[in-house]
């Protein structure tokens, strides 16, 4: 049985209207205090905040915004996977093509070179992008060899509702990270800082900045200090973090969910 | 159907569709767009009040399922909830900067604003079924209580924004929230648990 001030707590929240004063700080209390009925009832609560977008009237868009959506797709357009050294040669090879036709001053080269150059890009940004994504491996591989890794899911909260997140940590590899998407880029002055919750009060974890897409991937040291961490949150601060949180909680945990 | 993540077949399918999306599948994305675009679209115009916004809003919202699939994380609801928060989100969004910029007027020039809703949405009998269930639901919700769901929902009002557009004090409005979501969450839990017992 949960009081009124949780479920209205959790209403608030679910609704993505709570403020970022002592309600946040309540609401942050509630969660940590490790409430199990709290996270099925903010779970169904905000299910519950869908259901008034379910009973919106849906409306057919016309056939050709869905033809320019698919059409706009077509540049990013690739293979699931591709080796990065695959890549690699690949770009190498166009570069050098790119050279030859460079000297060449023929309408047909002209327009080739063009497209080569398209393709030179294209694959520049493949071989980047499975760089990234082979280092992403490797960092997590890292943790979750550990055969006592654990996992907790983030939501986003107060200004980024649709921020994502989660935290893998262990404490024999002495590390833990955070995977997150849909973050916000912050101005230059700012910075994203992690917080651990031990006995409700929170732990500064380091701070981390986001690519332009959003995501952040962020391996914090200090994990390894945490024995008992029972929660996690992400925080907008200045640039280099502070000792203890004053900006807007984007990302939460809920511990029952993980 | 529904927005908890469930064993369904649509769920299931859904949740596929977005693995392949994360594998760079375009014809993935064409599927779940034919799925869901048209309430995704209804709900947008329902924050905007105006066409063109809102399908901008549809575009935007599929071209970050295409480029954000890793981030749909199923233990917290399915793929309709995923993409509800995000078109709510991104319309809200737009809503809070035309505010900032007096003078606009959302129904001007909007070819399409009389136009009735489509109610084909794709979807069999379960997602009619669901559709009318939340439908009733909210309509059955005492008016204060819905009033004060939709400012927040649909206009991204504060508790105290709301407070001051309704005149009715903090402490009412936000027992109104409590109420009406509460009601809304008792009216859907037996769906949600016959979906999950089939």
């Amino acid at each position: 049985m949960h009081s009124e001030k949780h479920e209205e707590l959790l209403s608030l929240a679910a609704l993505g209207v709570l403020s970022m004063g002592e309600e946040a700080s309540e609401y942050e209390r509630l969660l940590a205090e490790g409430c199990a009925e709290c996270g099925e009832l903010l779970s169904d609560l905000r299910l519950a905040t869908s259901a008034l977008a379910v009973a919106a009237a849906p409306r057919r868009p016309r056939r050709s915004l869905r033809e320019e959506f698919l059409a706009s797709l077509e540049p990013m357009r690739r293979p699931a996977t591709r080796p990065a050294r695959a890549a690699g040669w690949a770009f190498a090879a166009a570069a050098a093509v790119l050279f030859v036709i460079v000297a060449l001053d023929d309408a047909r080269l002209r327009r080739q070179r063009e497209e080569l150059r398209a393709q030179n890009s294209d694959l520049a940004e493949r071989a980047e992008a499975d760089r990234s994504e082979l280092a992403r491996r490797d960092l997590r591989a890292r943790v979750f060899e550990s055969d006592d890794v654990r996992m907790l899911f983030l939501g986003g909260q107060g200004p980024q509702p649709t921020a994502r997140g989660k935290v893998f940590w262990s404490e024999k590899a002495k590390r833990g990270i955070l995977v997150a998407g849909n973050l916000e880029p912050l101005p230059a002055d700012r910075q994203y800082q992690l917080w651990v919750f031990v006995d409700g009060k929170p732990v500064d974890a380091g701070v981390f900045d986001v690519d332009p897409s959003g995501r952040a991937l962020f391996e914090s040291k200090d994990l390894a200090a945490v024995r008992t961490a029972q929660n996690f949150a992400v925080t907008v601060e200045p640039r280099g973090g502070l000792p203890q949180p004053s900006g807007p909680i984007v990302l939460l945990g809920s511990p029952q969910a993980s | 159907m529904s927005l908890r993540s469930d064993s369904t077949d649509r769920d299931r399918t859904d949740r596929a569709l977005v693995a392949a999306i994360e594998s760079r599948d375009a014809d993935a994305l064409a599927r779940l767009y034919d799925r869901h675009s048209a309430r995704l679209l209804g709900l947008a115009y329902r924050i905007l009040g105006e066409t063109g916004e809102a399908e901008e809003v549809l575009q935007e919202v599929f071209l970050y399922a295409w480029r954000a699939a890793s981030t749909f994380d199923p233990s917290r609801g399915s793929v309709l909830a995923w993409l509800i928060v995000v078109t709510r989100s991104r319309a809200i969004d737009r809503l809070r900067t035309r505010r900032a910029s007096p003078g606009h007027d959302p129904g001007e020039n909007d070819p399409l604003a009389e136009l009735p809703a489509g109610d084909d949405v794709e979807g069999g009998s379960a997602a009619r079924e669901w559709e009318a269930l939340c439908r009733s639901a909210v309509s059955e919700l005492p008016s204060e209580q819905r009033r004060v769901l939709e400012l927040a929902y649909f206009e991204g009002l504060t508790h105290q924004e709301i407070a001051q557009r309704t005149g009715a004090p903090l402490g009412t409005v936000k027992t109104r929230i409590r109420l009406g979501l509460m009601k809304l969450r008792e009216r859907m839990q037996p769906y949600w648990v016959r979906e999950r017992n089939a």
